[in-house]
C-alpha cells in the first residue's frame, strides 16, 4: 500500500478498472459458457481455468476497487491535513515575529528607565555620597546576596 | 473450488492492516532572543561611595526586570504556540 503512494491516481483507477472488468466479463462468460462455446468452439478444455481466473479477477478487482476507495479518502486527508500544518506553520512563524517584537518592546522600555535612574543617580551623587559611608563588610554581604548560590 | 473462495476471503482481509498517513509536522522554532540565558548579577567594586553600589543595584534590578519579561515571554510563546498546534486536528 506504501508504494501507491507513488502510483498517479488516474493510473490506478485505470488498472483497478480494466481488472474488475476482465473478471465480470470472464466471470460471465463461464456463467454462460454453453452460450460462449457456440462462438469459441476451441475454448472448451479451459473452461475450469476461465473460471479460476475470472474469480480471482474480480474478486481481486473488487478487492482493489474498495481499496483504491480508501487509498483516495486517505490521500484527501493527508492534502487536508498538509494544508492544515502549512496553514498553521505560517500562523506559528507570524506569532513568533509579534512575540519578539513585543519582547523587544518591553526590554527597551526597561532599559529606557534604567537610563533616566543613572541620570538621577549622577545628579544627586554628591548630596548622597556626603551623608553615607558604605563599609567593606556591606559590599561583601550584598555582592554575596548577589552571587546566588554556587554552582 | 469452492475452496478457491477462502484464498481471496483472506486477501480481503490482509488488506485492513496496510497504511500509513505520510504526513510530517515540524517543531515551531523558537525565537532565538529567548535563547540566550540571563547573565549574572553585577558584583560592586570596593567603594565606600553609595553611590556606586546603588548603580549597581538599580542596574541589577533593571536586569530582573528584563529577565522577568523573558519568562512572561516564554509563558506567552508557550500558550500562543500550543493553541496554534492543537488548532490542527
Amino acid at each position: 500500500m506504501f508504494l501507491l503512494n507513488f502510483i498517479p491516481d488516474a493510473f490506478l483507477a485505470l488498472v483497478v478498472n480494466a481488472v474488475l472488468i476482465a473478471g465480470l466479463v470472464g466471470t460471465v462468460a463461464s456463467i454462460l459458457f454453453k452460450l460462449v462455446i457456440r462462438y469459441i468452439p476451441w475454448f472448451i478444455p479451459y473452461r475450469t481455468l476461465l473460471q479460476a481466473v475470472s474469480v480471482l479477477l474480480l474478486v481481486a478487482g473488487v478487492y482493489f476497487k474498495g481499496g483504491i476507495g480508501v487509498e483516495m479518502e486517505w490521500r484527501a486527508k493527508v492534502k487536508d491535513l498538509e494544508e492544515k500544518i502549512a496553514k498553521s506553520e505560517a500562523e506559528s512563524k507570524a506569532a513568533n515575529q509579534n512575540i519578539v517584537t513585543v519582547y523587544k518592546d518591553r526590554v527597551k522600555v526597561v532599559k529606557e528607565q534604567q537610563v533616566v535612574i543613572q541620570e538621577k543617580i549622577k545628579e544627586v551623587e554628591v548630596k548622597i555620597d556626603s551623608q553615607c559611608t558604605i563599609t567593606a563588610e556591606t559590599i561583601d554581604i550584598l555582592n554575596n546576596s548577589a552571587k546566588g548560590p554556587q554552582k | 473450488m469452492k475452496n478457491l473462495f477462502l484464498v481471496p476471503l483472506i486477501f480481503v482481509l490482509s488488506g485492513c492492516f496496510f497504511g500509513t498517513a505520510p504526513v510530517k509536522r515540524s517543531f515551531p522554532e523558537v525565537p532565538k532572543e529567548l535563547m540566550e540565558s540571563c547573565p549574572d548579577l553585577k558584583l560592586v567594586e570596593k567603594t565606600e561611595k553609595l553611590s556606586d553600589v546603588l548603580k549597581v543595584v538599580t542596574e541589577n534590578y533593571s536586569q530582573y526586570h528584563e529577565c522577568r519579561i523573558k519568562a512572561d515571554t516564554w509563558m506567552e510563546w508557550y500558550k500562543t504556540q500550543k493553541q496554534i498546534f492543537d488548532s490542527v486536528k
